[in-house]
């Protein structure tokens, strides 16, 4: 619980926090209080303005759902007709405070979101408190509305060629857990598996009080964790003994391998390795956030292909599309090159990354480029915790996995110390360990992870 | 969909609606569609967009067992026989099935009328 001094101690800490940030960049104002309201793990960032938003982070993504799909549909089913109100109620309500709110799934984590006024902090509060602990999962608003939304959203993320060969890389990089598809794919039998009924009980236990944290920014922390610490007490206290709980966690374990899939949605190819999982876990790799700065394949600055090695490697080729992302998770972490566009182009430049990976590996970047990709992977991770969006589901994330908290020194020193030599080795070991390589398209004209070198 | 019914006000009085149960028990044996095994849910009339929904949201067990039933009826009607006494509908199983689907789908049409309407002071 949270008592009244260790508010009192904080306040005048953030304040001057705030202060000192003002004077330098070293000591940023990014800090998250974190405190404990009615068994709920609260953080909040002071930000002075007349807006505020708060986030309800619940570990139950499609790595923990017990069944295909359920994240999906306890996603879309947020916001819908509760105990004490309907559905459109709730949104008129919500139009009339001029106030904003969404819900999204990632693989950990589903998160309810709520901007608005900053006076409306106890409106909105009440709100997401009432969507965890209240709502009905009526049978005919299943039928009627969240199945529909469902298709909506698979037709969406299956019509895009990137993304199933992103979620295709994911099993066969992680099989299950991990691996599990972030929405299930159109052509599986997922229907069966849902009904109310069940959806009821797994969020029963998704919006446990021990699987949820809020994350808040706004004016006042006090304020937060005292309406939190009102409306967040009826929230269930957790495990219910049935099938449709929240999964346990089963630490992830790479396997790597190939796989083709057919499609006329687009050309794409995604090459990946085990990669760093997020800052504050075990498996953190700082250098790894460089190297796919390093490789990159996208510019940051307009009319120029950029320094990264995979751009330059690909600047005659204009029908293509190249990234470079560390994708982390709270366990592991998937190092992804994503490749989408014209059959032929994407072909021709899968051969370039596997040529750009063992140039560094070889150490035959120049180191000019290593400190640039160094200032690069820094400013991402800064600014990925400052954007208000990111940095909630980071915060709410590190909170629910327990593990440390961003704190955006350790991350910009952790970068910062990144050398040559390890950027050198993370290369290497790509190159030796087992390989993800999914291709998606135009199988005919698509590499073979043998014609690339690489071993799967 | 509703007609007006003093049905309230006698509910509201025991003494009133001990007197008026015996009455209402025997008119609705005589009114005769438990005799063709329906029940009187059965009989509201399905030409509305409220009722459409409703059965819509019936469960598929019950939906079935809805057209069972009104199909069984127009046979009976049809041939002008009555059900034998053990496939009539007996009065402890006409229940409301459709009733409370259709109340409360009235309740979402006003509440959403009520919002459009809505005058905002402040």
């Amino acid at each position: 619980m949270l008592s009244r001094s260790s508010l009192s101690r904080n306040a005048p800490r953030a304040l001057s926090a705030g202060r000192r940030a003002m004077a330098s960049a070293a000591n940023p104002t990014f800090q998250y209080d974190v405190t404990e309201a009615a068994g709920v793990k609260v953080a909040n960032r002071e930000v002075a303005g007349a807006t505020g938003t708060l986030a309800l982070v619940a570990k139950a993504g499609s790595r923990y759902q017990p069944f295909p799909g359920f994240s999906d549909a306890l996603e879309k089913f947020a916001f819908k007709t509760t105990l004490k109100r309907s559905a459109l109620r709730i949104t008129r309500e919500v139009e009339l405070l001029g106030g904003e709110i969404s819900s999204t799934h990632s693989r950990e984590n589903v998160v309810l979101r709520a901007k608005f006024l900053s006076n409306d902090l106890p409106y909105f509060t009440e709100l997401l408190a009432e969507v965890a602990s209240q709502t009905k999962f009526a049978d005919h608003e299943l039928n009627e509305v969240v199945s529909q939304l469902l298709k909506y959203k698979q037709e969406a993320v299956f019509s895009n060629a990137e993304n199933v060969a992103l979620d295709a890389a994911h099993g066969v990089a992680f099989h299950r857990g991990l691996g599990s598809p972030i929405t299930p794919s159109p052509s599986s039998p997922y229907e069966k598996y849902i009904s109310a009924d069940a959806l009821a009980q797994f969020a029963q236990d998704a919006y446990a009080k021990s699987n949820v944290a809020l994350v808040a920014t706004g004016p006042n922390s006090a304020e937060v964790s005292k309406w939190v610490g009102q409306f967040f007490k009826d929230l269930p206290t957790g495990t219910t003994a049935s099938q449709y709980k929240v999964q346990p966690s089963v630490a992830s374990k790479y396997f790597g391998g190939e796989q083709r899939i057919a499609s006329k949605a687009g050309n794409a190819v995604v090459i990946a390795f085990p990669g760093s999982s997020a800052f504050g876990t075990a498996g953190y790799k700082a250098e790894a956030s460089v190297l796919a700065a390093l490789l990159g394949g996208e510019s940051t600055i307009k009319w120029t292909p950029g320094f990264s090695l995979l751009s330059q490697a690909t600047k005659g080729l204009n029908q293509l599309n190249v990234s470079t992302q560390n994708l982390a998770y709270s366990d592991a972490g998937l190092f992804t090159v994503t490749l989408s566009g014209q059959a032929s182009q994407v072909g021709a430049a899968s051969k370039s990354v596997v040529d750009a990976l063992k140039k560094a590996a070889a150490g035959e970047v120049s180191s000019e480029d290593i400190k640039k990709a160094t200032a690069l992977a820094k400013f991402r991770a800064l600014e990925s915790v400052q954007t208000l969006d990111t940095g909630l589901v980071a915060t709410g994330s590190g909170l629910i996995h327990g593990t440390k908290p961003y704190q955006i020194g350790e991350i910009a020193k952790a970068i910062e110390n990144v050398s040559e030599q390890q950027v050198k080795e993370v290369a290497k070991s790509f190159l030796t360990s087992k390989a993800t390589l999914v291709s998606v398209g135009d199988v005919f004209q698509l590499p073979y992870a043998e014609d690339l070198g690489l071993t799967v | 969909m509703s007609a007006p019914s003093i049905t309230n006000y006698i509910v509201k009085r025991p003494w009133l609606k001990r007197w008026m149960t015996p009455l209402a028990q025997w008119y609705t044996d005589a009114a005769g569609y438990r005799r063709l095994g329906l029940k009187f849910d059965d009989l509201i009339p399905e030409e509305s967009e409220t009722v459409q929904k409703a059965i819509k949201r019936l469960s598929s067990k019950e939906a079935y067992d809805r057209v069972f039933r009104i199909r069984r009826a127009f046979q009976c009607s049809i041939s002008h026989t009555l059900l034998p006494p053990n496939e009539q509908t007996k009065p402890e199983e006409d229940v409301e099935y459709l009733s409370p689907i259709i109340r409360e789908i009235e309740k979402e049409a006003k509440e959403r009328a009520d919002l459009d309407n809505l005058v905002v002071r402040k």
